[in-house]
């Protein structure tokens, strides 16, 4: 019996060749991407649940609601959170650690790296379960002269020479100290979001010339982790982070307007298991690493569902269609005795042999892809055949598959009366089962258009973010970093000089932060006689008097800061007298203005503010500034961020952090320059450079790479959708021979019969694009939601059409072929014989 | 109205060669209804397949209204074909999925006529034919004789010079296949040229001629005399 249906099978499989290769293929390519999809997502729900305590890290992240402007949301915390923390859930809090990464260059042996190095509190060892190789680390985070480092750093300083006891030079804002290695552990698995090769203890006291790191309160530079004490929920924690931060947060009454507000209402905290930050981080630029994002997966998981579905549909229509040309074979069979359910088990058998088929060359088709698409995505996954998860999974998968595909033919057929079927030895196919596969039809075209629409969406907002005028030139602006750091700051104006004279350089300025920023720096200042006499926070650029002409910026009223006028910019707080109010100058952007209320630019030359400013020996001084100059507003921060009210500091007493070079033709050349400049004048400071465009592209990788995903996905998705239209419409062609053969012999052409056969699968594409069309356009207008500066909504439209086309012309191009061969037969052959 | 000259059709297949007309002469004049008769296999549907230009020939001239077409293309034969001839088969070959009335509009459907004039003339031959009042119904819906009344509207409906029928009764009872033979010969007195295969001498009795072939050979023509 089984070997007799085993034969059918096998012979039904070799017979119709077309069926089955696209039913396996379409199921193997829908199953391969699924596959993919599915080991993604497995690997983002994977992030952090390896260490042995994770149930039990939390995150402590901070939002800043600064008044009239976007709450900025941060994803850390200011440094003395720590003891704070540890004081005030003495009950509830176990551990408390942070890290914090101040840029630090590590020497060794001539070689200088700026490395992935955090600095963090000892209690790090105890909360993360580090697999350590040599050393101990838990003695080498308790000493500030000793390191801990990752196997793949002490491969590329030592080779394969011991580790430990290696004496390194680590050089970070004033400190420089030899560092001794102490520990070695592995590298960091990718599926953490933490991100680092070394590690020291964090010494407070030898950052006491730097309090924004470790101890002021509106500064946050921290990634701050704690644990909980056992049987501590942690929502006890959340429910007292507004008493927390009142307790320990006093607002200066210059934010506050003179009122006395709680601090609470202006600094909110809130907590993050660690296992959820990969998908959870509300702001991923400001991880260790870019973090992965919850809509991403779900929007993937969602494509992989519904490519496997539009396998399944091309599975079940292809059977039901096939179905009827066996129709006679079932008849036979029940003629000869067999039961129904016999009959609906071995057409379900076949299915499942299929699907299996199917799967296995899935398999096939993941291994082939696999290591494009770990590079693509940046990870490195494996498929692992032994996971019984896994196993258990495919196995169901290709059963429920087999089973969808096989049953409603199976059930049909079956349900046949012989009688019927073998008189009629034609067509007995009902008009409901055509009607269904029409609506499967329907579905697939349905999801491919979507799919298309969003890819074409996530491209276009990419294209848009990218090739947005910023407000400045961004083209040709090379950026060399590091210049503001010991060893380098000294000689950062001899060095912009000797540039200055390179050739094919225009010109070249500093500033502190460089386009593509999300850092934030603010300061608030007050109109001198307003009524209100409350503080306006307005965001700072601090910049030379060259920033404008190498950014081409134009001024919009007023004047440039000038390197002839020693009173331009922001005065030296140093030299003030006690409660003497320093004169300076400044530029404003057009936001600035609003904010203010000083009018137009012109009349906002000549208006002055109040800013305060270091004075002598860390206290504070003021300074009056009168306005001098207004430039238009600039996108100088990552094009994600929102347009704020700045000030374009010059502070002509203090070095700058980064130098931007304007230059003319193929850079290479001058870069390689400025390295030998570099090199022969500072030798402690790395030598690092970017280019301005791609630093504002970088913010868009994300969504560049999602598009390019959707793309391959969406084509896979409409490949397999066309796989299966191409076997329903030979199928049909085959139906309908007869019926062609009459049209031809009443005088119907070619080009008639090829028209007739396209409209009947034009239909179920049209009506697919009257669904996509809004859903997909629901969708992403929620998506653009996401970009403060976006597409406008009306692309939408170009985007639906041109994916509908496109569909349509894929569908026809398919079934084409194949009408135009079946119109050019003979119609007596179709007529021939009955 | 057409001649065959030294016409011959031959059939390739793998080895085998078929030599289904041999060299067969015919001529058929406008108004005729010419009836073939001979037995099974001896080329009876490759003649009518030919003349009605769903086939070409291997050799020879086929003449129709003074143009040599034999060589012409399926494209161009498709043109004549449809101005010109209109066709009859044993087995109806209606489209199962198109009501009466759609059948018999599908003759005119690759004309260039305006839907309300189709509409007017399928209404005119469907009462002519008498299945007016089965309009609405399906191929499967009717007998094999009323199959057969609508296959014969759907030839006349374009008003075509010239009628093929291969084997118009053959799938019908006497009453039935009578029922037709009498549509056929009142066409044939309104004008129209009629040539059917037939194996029923009382149907070949219709017409006014008989060409009796065998083995792809004309072997006799009988002229009936006129009643
Ligand atoms: N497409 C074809 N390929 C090969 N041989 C063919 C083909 N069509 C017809 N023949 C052969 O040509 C010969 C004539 O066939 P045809 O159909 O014209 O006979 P017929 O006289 O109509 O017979 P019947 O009375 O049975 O319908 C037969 O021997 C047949 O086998
Ligand atoms: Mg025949």
């Amino acid at each position: 019996m089984f070997q007799n249906y085993l034969n059918v099978a096998l012979r039904n499989l070799i017979k119709h060749k077309l069926y089955s290769a696209i039913n396996i293929i379409g199921l193997a390519v829908g199953l391969a991407a699924c596959i993919l999809i599915s080991l993604y997502v497995r690997d983002e729900l994977s992030f952090d649940k390896f260490w042995s305590n994770a149930n039990n890290i939390y995150r402590l992240q901070t939002t800043f609601k600064i008044p009239g402007r976007e709450p900025f949301v941060t994803v850390m915390a200011q440094g003395p959170s720590k003891h704070a923390l540890k004081e005030y859930f003495s009950e509830d809090i176990d551990k408390v650690t942070r890290f914090n990464n101040m840029n630090t260059i590590l020497r060794y042996k001539g070689g200088v790296y700026s490395q992935e190095m955090m600095w963090t509190d000892p209690e790090t060892a105890d909360m993360f379960s580090f697999d350590v190789v040599e050393g101990d680390i838990h003695k080498a985070l308790h000493d500030n002269a000793s390191l801990a480092i990752s196997q793949s750093l002490a491969k590329k300083y030592f080779g394969d020479e011991d580790p430990l006891g290696k004496v390194v030079t680590v050089n970070v804002h004033r400190l420089q100290r030899d560092y001794r290695v102490a520990a070695v552990f592995k590298d960091l698995p990718h599926n953490t979001v933490l991100k680092f090769d070394a590690l020291a203890m964090i010494d407070e006291k030898d950052f006491a010339q730097e309090p924004w790191e470790f101890t002021q309160w509106f500064s946050v530079n921290n990634y701050v982790y704690f644990t909980l004490k056992p049987g501590v929920n942690i929502a006890r924690v959340n429910d007292q982070l507004a008493a927390f931060t009142n307790k320990n947060i006093t607002m200066p009454s210059a934010i506050t307007g003179g009122q006395k507000r709680d601090a609470s209402s202006f600094i909110t905290y809130d907590t993050l298991a660690l296992p959820d930050v990969e998908l959870h981080s509300p702001r991923s630029g400001m991880e260790m690493k870019a973090a992965g994002s919850l809509t991403t997966v779900i929007i993937f998981s969602a494509i992989a569902g519904l490519i496997l579905l539009i396998a399944c549909i091309n599975f079940m229509n292809l059977a039901t269609a096939k179905s009827t040309q066996r129709a006679r074979e079932v008849a036979l069979r029940k003629v000869l005795g067999a039961k129904r359910g016999q009959l609906v088990l071995q057409f379900i058998g076949e299915s499942v042999f299929i699907a299996a088929i199917g799967l296995v060359l899935g398999f096939v088709l993941v291994e082939l892809a696999l290591p494009a698409f770990n590079q693509f995505i940046g990870k490195d996954m494996v498929f692992n055949y032994g996971d019984p998860v896994v196993l258990l999974l495919l196995v169901g998968l290709t059963v429920t598959v087999g089973v969808l595909g096989g049953a409603y033919p199976a059930l049909v057929l079956s349900g046949f009366l012989p009688a019927r079927v073998l008189k009629a030895n034609k067509s007995a196919e009902t008009s409901g089962s055509m009607r269904l596969r029409s609506v499967l039809v329907v579905v697939q075209f349905s999801i491919s258009i979507a799919l298309i629409i969003a890819t074409g969406v996530v491209y276009g907002q990419k294209l848009y973010a990218t090739n947005m005028n910023p407000g400045f030139n961004k083209d040709n602006l090379l950026v060399i970093h590091n210049v503001g750091r010991t060893g380098a700051r000294d000689k950062q104006e001899a060095l912009k000089q000797e540039i200055l004279r390179m050739p094919n350089v225009t010109s070249a300025a500093f500033s502190d932060d460089t386009p593509g920023t999300s850092d934030e720096n603010n300061t608030s200042v007050k109109v001198p006689g307003s009524e209100t006499d409350q503080s306006i926070l307005l965001g700072v650029q601090n910049v030379d008097y060259d920033f404008l002409k190498t950014y081409q910026i134009k001024l919009l009223a007023g004047r440039n800061y000038s390197r002839d006028r020693t009173m331009d910019g922001v005065p030296d707080g140093s030299k003030a007298k006690d409660g003497e109010m320093l004169p300076g100058t400044v530029i404003l952007n057009v936001g600035a203005l609003r904010r203010l209320g000083f009018g137009t630019p012109k009349e906002a030359i000549g208006k002055q503010i109040t800013m305060g400013i270091a004075g002598p020996n860390g206290k504070p001084a003021k300074t009056l500034m009168t306005v001098i100059g207004v430039i238009p507003e600039i996108h100088f921060q990552t094009l994600k961020n929102m347009l704020r009210p700045e000030m374009y500091l010059y502070r002509s007493h203090s070095p700058f952090d980064s130098l931007t070079v304007r230059f003319k033709g193929n850079p290479e050349a001058l870069i390689k320059r400025i390295e030998g400049t570099w090199k022969s004048m500072i030798t402690t400071v790395p030598y690092e450079y970017d280019f301005v465009d791609q630093n504002l592209a970088e913010a868009f990788d994300r969504e560049a790479n999602t598009s390019i995903l959707l793309g391959i996905f969406s084509g896979l998705a409409i490949i397999i959708a066309c796989l299966g239209l191409y076997g329903l419409a030979s199928f049909t062609a085959e139906r309908r021979t007869k019926e062609i053969g009459i049209r031809k012999v009443m005088g119907a052409t070619v080009f008639d019969v090829v028209r007739l056969l396209i409209w009947q699968f034009s239909k179920p594409v049209l009506i697919a694009n009257l669904i996509a069309w809004p859903v997909a356009a629901y969708g992403l207008m929620r998506w653009l939601q996401n970009f403060p500066y976006r597409l406008d909504s009306w692309y939408l439209v170009p985007c639906c059409i041109a994916a509908g086309l496109l569909a349509l012309l894929v569908a026809w191009v398919t079934v084409g072929g194949n009408a135009a061969k079946v119109a050019r037969a003979n119609p007596i052959k179709a007529l021939r014989y009955e | 109205m057409l001649k065959l000259h030294n016409l011959s059709k031959v059939y390739r297949t793998d080895e085998v060669e078929t030599v289904a007309l041999n060299s067969v002469n015919i001529e058929i004049e406008h108004g005729e209804f010419v009836a073939i008769m001979g037995p099974s296999g001896c080329g009876k549907s490759t003649l009518l397949n030919i003349v009605g230009m769903l086939d070409t020939p291997s050799s020879g001239e086929y003449w129709f209204m003074d143009e040599d077409v034999a060589g012409y293309s399926e494209a161009k034969l498709g043109n004549i074909r449809k101005q010109n001839i209109g066709f009859i088969f044993q087995s109806f070959n209606l489209i199962d999925e198109l009501t009466v009335a759609e059948n018999i509009e599908l003759a005119l459907l690759y004309h260039n006529i305006p839907a309300s004039e189709r509409r007017d003339r399928v209404a005119h031959v469907m009462d002519k034919v008498g299945i007016a009042h089965r309009a609405k119904h399906m191929p499967s819906q009717l007998s094999g004789g009323q199959q057969q009344r609508v296959a014969v509207a759907r030839a006349v409906v374009g008003d075509q010079a010239m009628i093929l029928a291969d084997e118009p009764t053959g799938n019908l009872d006497s009453a039935h296949g009578q029922e037709v033979m009498e549509m056929l010969q009142s066409l044939n007195e309104e004008g129209t040229t009629i040539v059917m295969v037939t194996h029923s001498p009382a149907h070949a009795d219709y017409a006014r001629r008989t060409i009796n072939l065998f083995d792809g050979h004309v072997v006799t023509e009988n002229l009936r005399a006129a009643v």
